[in-house]
């Protein structure tokens, strides 16, 4: 095992001020804004194609004082928490399946390789035809979205377990239970985050296509229905929405998780870094 | 370690219980207007602050008989008190009154 790759970081470098970050983040964010804003004019068009930033900061005054933002954000967010709960439950265990059972994964490699072509989007009129509209179809797109990168960050974090340590408390005599508790799981669990973060991402993606298709409620149909009911500035509000609650969901839940289970677990110094 | 985790799943159950309160308090005060309530099913008129959109109207219907809109005001039947009491939580209506039904 090479030491250069692992190191606990134990070096005090000085980082810089949350909230300078933050704050150079939003000088960029309001230059957009800005040249958005003195475009309007330019362009000529009316709100209908080109809403200017002012017409979408109304559209999210009228959705909140209306009462349909936070039902449609609280709507989407319990679809996208059950989902993607669910396919981390199933993406995990089968993960830790398939990478201890050489037979399970002879199996189904071929299966979960075909399936993970067909994007999710392409599943969801399956699923309104069994399911009809609603939650069970929107669910299942999201568990369906975050299973994949989950499954397949899990199996490599359980393959690439130090065999070094899994030999040594073999020796001990310890049981594969206490093996899988105590040296592959930990060893996994970088790689387990790792994929919850991307199936995170990619779970958003499936929200929106799932409530487009098969719900009425929901940030996706606000998207769609802004579209529908010619109130462009809606949709770009559920756009804007949309990534806002990815950015908090990153930055106060994801990101977090991950650095402390890099940091507890994986000791590598370039992801402290990379954050 | 986790704490940024931890402060923003209290600020979250902060504004969540802020909006409970929030709706609690003023279903309290637009639930005088029809007090006391009626044990059984009864009719509504319901104001809201704006003309009804689908999704008010669709809220509405799952609470009882929608049977009119005229402006700003729904005409309602058939509501449960609890039905009733889950309307007036709602931030956009503006009052609940009695209606005869006609």
């Amino acid at each position: 095992m090479s030491t250069a790759a692992i190191a606990i970081p134990t070096r005090a470098a000085r980082r810089p001020w949350p909230w300078a970050r933050a704050a150079k983040g939003a000088i960029g964010v309001l230059l957009l804004l800005v040249a958005w804003q003195v475009s309007v004019p330019l362009v000529g068009l009316n709100s209908y194609f080109y809403p200017a930033p002012s017409d979408v900061v109304a559209a999210f005054a009228d959705l909140i004082r209306k009462g349909i933002l936070p039902v449609y954000l609280a709507d989407s967010l319990l679809r996208y928490l059950a989902g993607l709960t669910a396919g981390a439950v199933l993406g995990i265990s089968l993960g830790v399946l398939i990478g201890l059972h050489r037979r399970v994964s002879l199996a189904l490699s071929p299966l979960l390789r075909f399936m993970f072509a067909i994007v999710e989007v392409a599943w969801i009129p399956i699923f309104v035809v069994w399911f009809g509209y609603g939650l069970k179809t929107i669910i299942l797109a999201l568990v369906y979205v975050v299973f994949f990168p989950v499954l397949y960050n899990t199996l490599l974090g359980v393959r690439t377990a130090p065999q070094l340590l899994v030999n040594a408390v073999r020796s001990l005599g310890a049981s594969r239970l206490q093996v899988l508790r105590l040296v592959i799981l930990p060893a996994a669990l970088p790689g387990i985050i790792t994929g919850l973060r991307v199936g995170a991402g990619f779970a958003f993606r499936g929200l929106v296509f799932a409530e487009i298709i098969a719900a009425k409620t929901g940030i996706g149909y606000l998207i769609f229905e802004g579209t529908q009911t010619q109130q462009t500035a809606r949709t770009i509000v559920g756009m804007i929405v949309m990534g806002l609650l990815w950015l908090g969901m990153d930055q106060f839940y994801l990101r977090p998780l991950e650095r402390a289970t890099v940091q507890r677990w994986g000791l590598l110094v370039e992801a402290e870094q990379r954050t | 370690m986790l704490r940024v985790p931890a402060i923003a799943t209290l600020v979250i159950a902060a504004i969540l219980l802020i909006h409970w309160l929030t709706a609690w308090a003023g279903a309290h005060h637009k639930l005088e207007a029809v007090d006391p309530l009626p044990e059984g099913r009864a009719n509504y008129r319901i104001t809201l602050d704006f003309p009804p959109e689908r999704f008010h109207q669709l809220l509405l219907q799952d609470k009882g008989r929608l049977v009119g809109v005229r402006g700003n005001v729904v005409d309602m039947m058939d509501v449960e008190p609890g039905a009733l009491r889950d309307i007036a939580g709602w931030y956009w209506v503006t009052s609940v009154a009695r209606w005869s039904g006609s």
